[in-house]
């Protein structure tokens, strides 16, 4: 069979498909920052719950306060990449879902297991023990298995010649294991994941430090060390990623394996000095080079997507049925909405810190 | 057709989709009206400076946080992700047309994340107007995420003119945006007191709980109106088409009409008891029977709406089945398998057939229909069909379903689809093979000697295929009821027909002599005609062996109560009646045999379920009655299943006119042959003579074959004289039309006429009056040019074929011809020469009395004088 004859002819675009390129590789960033503090801190909080001693409870603590907000910002931020993704791509994802919705479901009923167990991770955190263990377990397990699905997901759909399989298994139990992608990928995600939650440590106790919280440099060692461990054992998979990577998917002499050649020399770059100023104990030092590492990995990830799919498809094939208006009132209120939760949270800041100052 | 299709079976049926969705919606409606109950309670807190009631707050907020954020929110995702997987490409539509919509909404989504963590965690912490102010903020954000979100699921169902410009204003403000905002504002409102009042009703203090308590019900109270009156705009503003649909045409919405009117009044009940005094033990048990009740009552309503949208996914733009409008007839045109992207075989053969049913399944039913599972169960819906009905059903499924959408394939399509269901999925099948009928020996002829014997007795049926139903317990159409024909001649130069002075009495064979013990009609005479009748006695008190009625120039016993099930067991249409004329003093003159036709093979149960009542060949059976008047019931509004379940069986005469019975009806409905014709030949059309066979009794395979004469060797079917279904069915139905019932218009509007051009050309008839003339086609009593006859009709009784005689007006031309159907020289399949035996018995050969110039069986002088008819002096064609 054709793989090709099986594409869904794509629906029509209100504007040009760059403007969704441009707002998906935002909102992804967006979403990366978020899902990597959240899934970064409740792994090093699990990893730390496994060791003797009871040495890490203030930093797990601190980790069970933040979990909800994190949980619930990784989750809203992954709504608007997946939302733009869905309007450029949506003929190849929405089919790899079909292919895989037992498990794409899944997602949503693990998403609910690990809010509410991040939930009770913070409500009973002073007063369980054994739960804390648990709990950390049970969320993170759940939230390093959405993120399995989404990898076979966001793979299986550049995958055309793996979707025939669906006439023997159309029951949505099929995962993506033939592709030798898959795992460096995941493994790659995860750990810059770990790495990430441990420069969101680092840099909390910066911040009360800089509140005069006595002992926090200990926290600040802390969490650079699990970011320089971790981004240093991320190159060897971002390596072996590299590595299996078929063959002419990537064409340095064309203007996509240039820019993605590009970036991934500045990938390495920042992310080498990332680490080293991760292991001086700098940490926003290091939150600069890696939010440029991520940016340029953000970057590369798309340029991979489009060299995948570029037998079957180009953005530039998407027709355009003009509507500009929405996308105006969507802008404004982007705009303005992102005033409003700066203007939240400075006012919530400032009236805290007032009446704190006060009593 | 553009995707794959998640093979679900019992989870199919939208059982997804509703599991998450009523849970979402009612929480997502708690989101946005407890975002103002919150602000309002802690202002009231304020305003009375009760840190009671802040503190009773801060503690829903966080219960509120805590059921929205997690399971509201992550729901919410989950529906978007559940549609993506059921029907991508409507989803694909939603999101490619209205993405700044769905961005937008993004946006408030995260001011509702930022607002409420804020607003929940800084009780005591901020000052009060701010904090009152984030609360706002909150309500705000919620709000407006209800508002844009109303827009694009309203647009689901009413999209007004978006279908044709695709503006996105058009289509988000369309005719039921303002009126769905309001009561979705009202309801959410509604429920917002529903949770307060699990949570006041906790409260330990008992005058901080009464007055909580107190003020959650008056969220249930006053919304409830103005939710009332936006329910009653809201319904205003359908498209009266729609309105007609979901409230009058679709059965299936009506428990959840019902159940939202109910559960409105028990809301309302609960409300005020909350708002009077209860006692702290039963106000928690009150509140969550009422939460319950409220999330019903959003189940209720969800359904209607999601039960109106049928048979779209967007309405008038998208079907269920992801076909879009504007590309069905190029599907239709092409077939599904072809146009679908995600089948294994692009067309229909007979190695594939099942195959192919399941791709086509998976494509056009498994959307809405699981498959064992508790929604939409594919099973139950089609489990009265075998394959060939369940086929002709899809193949016409939008005509008496408007919830279903058109079937977008082709006949193949159809016939895979419905094998696959019918057998694959309900193990039900069609007979392929003919019925085995019992061999019996030669028929015996009663003596006649030419040179000695002064009398020719002959004797024939008014309809040589003749039926009756036995379902008669539950209802009647048609009761045992054969009219019998004698007519004594007095052979002689000049024939004589006698009437003095003679009697004529008739005798079935005896293993037909008690039909009594074989069908319940006479245990339900009474309810049905108003009279009982002696067991074995016919509807004009004749029973099986008697006399006959002497008339002008013949012999009749009428409504003879024949049915054809020998004592002995199984089907038999073709009883023996033996008729005897005898002279004053008893001497016999003649005899002679002639078969009574009787079946009862009408093929219901291909659509109506159960099996043959008899014999694995014959007769309605309890269950496929029963499921006839269930149909009746759901279609036309009627409660004939309870009537006939109470002992009371139905005779369908009693409202649809019959002038074979000079029944009258009820004068509204149409006619029992307009009736019966034109609704199924909306289901059948445009298949011959199998469209016919399905429900009379002379099918190639069936257990009658009673299209057995002259005709049928010659291989002409019912089609050519009647015309197809279709024709039959228009030509009776322009005459109701003409009558002035409205319903034969609706009836007609699918019907394409097939003999003619349009249906214009053809002429309206009455059934058992006007009907095709043999002479249309013998003109002259010649060999015909044409062997079609449709739409000339014999101008009124006297004219039919069972009633005219020959141009001497003497002899009846049954007489010499046999009656319609099984005209000499007849083939029946029970014997030969079963309805051969008069010629036999008197010409010695199977052909028409007299042909072949056989003059002699009554005139005893050589004729040449063709005074029967012209053209009778000959050898006869077919021999």
């Amino acid at each position: 069979m054709n793989a090709a004859t099986l594409i869904p002819v794509p629906d029509t675009i209100p504007v040009g498909w760059g403007w969704f390129h441009i707002l998906l590789t935002l909102t992804f960033f967006l979403h990366l920052l978020a899902m990597n503090i959240m899934l970064g801190t409740i792994i090093i909080a699990f990893v730390q719950s496994l060791c003797p001693g009871d040495s890490y409870l203030p930093v797990n603590g601190q980790i069970a306060k933040k979990l909800p907000y994190t949980v619930a910002l990784a989750v809203n931020l992954g709504v608007a990449p997946l939302l733009f993704a869905q309007v450029i791509f949506g003929h190849f994802l929405y089919v790899s879902s079909v292919l895989m919705a037992v498990f794409w479901l899944s997602i949503v009923a693990l998403l609910i297991i690990a809010y509410y167990s991040a939930y009770i991770f913070r409500y009973r955190y002073t007063t369980m023990q054994a739960g804390r263990t648990f709990f950390t377990g049970l969320t993170m397990l759940s939230l390093l298995a959405i993120g399995f699905f989404l990898s076979n997901n966001m793979t299986m759909m550049l995958h055309p010649r793996s979707w025939t399989r669906y006439f023997q298994h159309p029951d949505g139990l099929l995962l993506n294991f033939s592709d030798p992608t898959l795992i460096p990928r995941y493994l790659h995600m995860v750990v810059s994941a770990i790495a990430f939650g441990g420069l969101a440590i680092a840099l909390w106790y910066t911040y009360q430090k800089s509140r005069g919280q006595a002992g926090s440099s200990r926290w600040i060692k802390y969490g650079c060390t699990w970011f320089a461990g971790a981004s240093i054992a991320n190159f060897g998979l971002g390596f072996w990623f590299f590595g299996v990577l078929p063959q002419g998917v990537i064409v340095p002499s064309t203007l996509i394996g240039g820019l993605f050649s590009l970036f991934l020399i500045g990938g390495i770059i920042c992310g080498a000095l990332s680490i080293i100023q991760a292991l001086r104990y700098q940490p926003l030092q290091t939150l600069w080079y890696a939010l440029a590492t991520i940016l340029l990995m953000v970057f590369m990830r798309d340029l991979l997507r489009v060299a995948y799919l570029k037998p079957w498809f180009s953005l530039s094939d998407l027709h355009v049925e003009s509507s500009w208006s929405p996308f105006l009132v969507f802008v404004i209120s982007f705009v303005a909405g992102l005033g409003l939760v700066g203007w939240m949270l400075k006012t919530t800041y400032i009236g805290i810190h007032d009446k704190e100052v006060r009593s | 057709m553009n995707y794959p299709v998640w093979n679900l079976d019992i989870f199919g049926g939208g059982l997804l989709i509703a599991l998450i969705a009523v849970f979402h919606v009612y929480i997502s409606h708690f989101a946005v009206g407890g975002g103002l109950f919150l602000v309002l309670t802690e202002l009231k807190g304020y305003r009375e400076d009760n840190p009671a009631i802040i503190e009773y707050v801060r503690k829903h907020a966080k219960f509120f946080l805590l059921v929205t954020m997690v399971a509201g929110s992550m729901t919410g995702v989950g529906i978007w992700f559940t549609i993506a997987l059921l029907n991508p490409s409507a989803t694909s539509t939603l999101i490619h047309y209205y993405v700044f919509g769905w961005a937008t909404e993004w946006v408030f989504f995260l001011l509702e994340i930022i607002s409420l963590f804020i607003y929940a965690y800084t009780f005591g912490r901020l000052g009060r107007k701010t904090h009152l102010l984030m609360g706002w903020i909150y309500f705000g954000s919620a709000w407006m995420s209800l508002f844009i979100i109303n827009g694009i699921i309203d647009l689901m169902l009413t999209p007004g003119n978006w279908v044709q410009n695709h503006n996105f204003w058009t289509g988000f403000f369309n005719p039921t945006f303002w009126p769905a905002l309001f009561f979705r504002t009202f309801l959410a409102l509604m429920i917002a007191g529903l949770f307060g009042l699990l949570t006041s009703t906790r409260l330990k203090d008992k005058t901080l709980r009464h007055r909580m308590v107190r003020h959650c019900a008056l969220y249930l109270l006053i919304p409830f109106f103005l939710l009332l009156a936006s329910a009653w705009w809201y319904k205003s503003a359908l498209p009266p088409e729609l309105r007609t649909m979901m409230f009058q045409s679709m059965p299936e919405l009506k428990p959840f009409i019902t159940g939202f009117i109910y559960l409105s009044a028990l809301l309302m009940a609960g409300g005020l008891l909350m708002a009077v005094r209860i006692p702290k033990y039963l106000g928690l048990t009150a509140a969550v029977v009422l939460l319950i009740i409220g999330q019903l009552y959003m189940g209720c309503f969800e359904f209607m709406r999601e039960g109106g949208r049928r048979p779209y996914i967007i309405r008038n733009y998208m079907y269920s089945n992801s076909i879009r409008t504007a590309d069905l007839a190029s599907v239709q045109k092409q077939g599904v398998l072809k146009a679908a992207k995600w089948v294994r075989e692009k067309k229909v053969t007979k190695d594939n057939l099942l195959q192919s049913g399941h791709d086509l399944y998976n494509l056009l039913c498994l959307p809405c229909h699981s498959i064992g599972g508790p929604l939409n169960d594919i099973t139950k819906v089609t489990k009265n069909f075998t394959p060939w009905g369940l086929a002709n059903m899809i193949e016409t499924i939008d005509r008496f379903h408007p919830y279903m959408p058109p079937f977008p394939g082709n006949r193949l399509e159809a016939r895979a689809l419905g094998a696959y269901i019918a057998s694959n999925l309900n193990g039900r099948f069609d007979s392929e093979q003919p019925v085995p009928i019992p061999a019996l020996t030669k028929p015996e002829l009663p003596p006649f000697n030419p040179d000695k014997d002064s009398y020719v007795l002959l004797s024939w049926t008014d309809m040589g295929m003749q039926a009756m139903t036995d379902a008669s317990n539950q209802w009647m159409i048609l009761p045992p009821g054969v009219n019998l024909h004698a007519m004594l001649i007095k052979r002689g130069e000049s024939p004589e027909i006698i009437t003095d002075d003679v009697r004529i009495t008739y005798a079935i064979d005896p293993a037909f002599g008690k039909p009594a013990a074989q069908i319940p009609f006479w245990q339900n005479s009474k309810q049905l005609f108003g009279k009982k009748l002696a067991d074995n006695t016919g509807l004009s008190g004749n029973g099986l062996t008697g006399t006959m009625q002497s008339g002008d120039d013949d012999f009749h016993a009428d409504l003879l109560p024949v049915v054809p099930y020998p004592s002995d067991g199984g089907y038999m249409p073709y009883p023996s009646m033996t008729i005897t004329a005898t002279d004053v003093k008893g001497t016999v003159l003649a005899r002679t045999k002639t078969v009574v036709p009787t079946a009862t093979e009408m093929g219901c149960n291909r659509c109506h379920g159960g099996l043959w009542r008899v014999d694995g060949r014959a007769g309605i059976a309890t269950a496929t009655a029963g499921n006839i008047l269930k149909v009746h019931d759901r279609l036309s509004g009627t409660s004939l299943s309870k009537q006939a379940a109470a002992g009371k069986p139905v005779l369908c005469q009693k409202c649809h006119a019959d002038s074979r019975f000079g029944e009258k009806g009820d004068g509204k409905q149409l006619n029992m042959s307009a009736s019966i014709h034109g609704f199924h030949a909306n289901f059948l059309a445009s298949r011959g003579a199998d469209a016919c066979t399905a429900c009379h009794p002379a099918g190639e395979l069936g257990a009658s074959r009673a299209f057995r004469g002259i005709h049928h060797s010659l291989d002409l079917n019912c089609t050519n004289c009647h015309g197809s279904l279709a024709d039959h069915a228009i030509s009776l139905l322009k005459a109701e039309v003409k009558a002035g019932k409205k319903r034969a218009k609706t009836l007609m509007q699918h019907l394409k006429p097939e003999m003619a051009a349009t249906a214009k050309e053809i002429k309206p008839r009455q059934p058992w009056i006007n009907e095709p003339d043999c002479l249309n086609c013998h003109k002259d009593f010649e060999q015909p040019d044409d062997d079609t006859t449709f739409n000339q009709w014999t101008a009124g009784k006297d004219d039919l074929f069972r009633n005219r005689t020959d141009e001497a007006g003497l002899v009846p031309c049954s007489a010499c011809h046999n009656s319609m159907h099984a005209l000499y020289p007849a083939t029946n399949p029970y014997g030969k020469d079963l309805d051969n035996r008069q010629p036999l018995q008197y010409q010695k050969k199977p052909l028409p009395m007299g042909a072949n110039k056989g003059c002699a069986v009554c005139h005893t002088k050589v004729m040449d004088e063709e005074l029967h008819h012209p053209n009778m002096l000959r050898e006869f064609r077919n021999q």
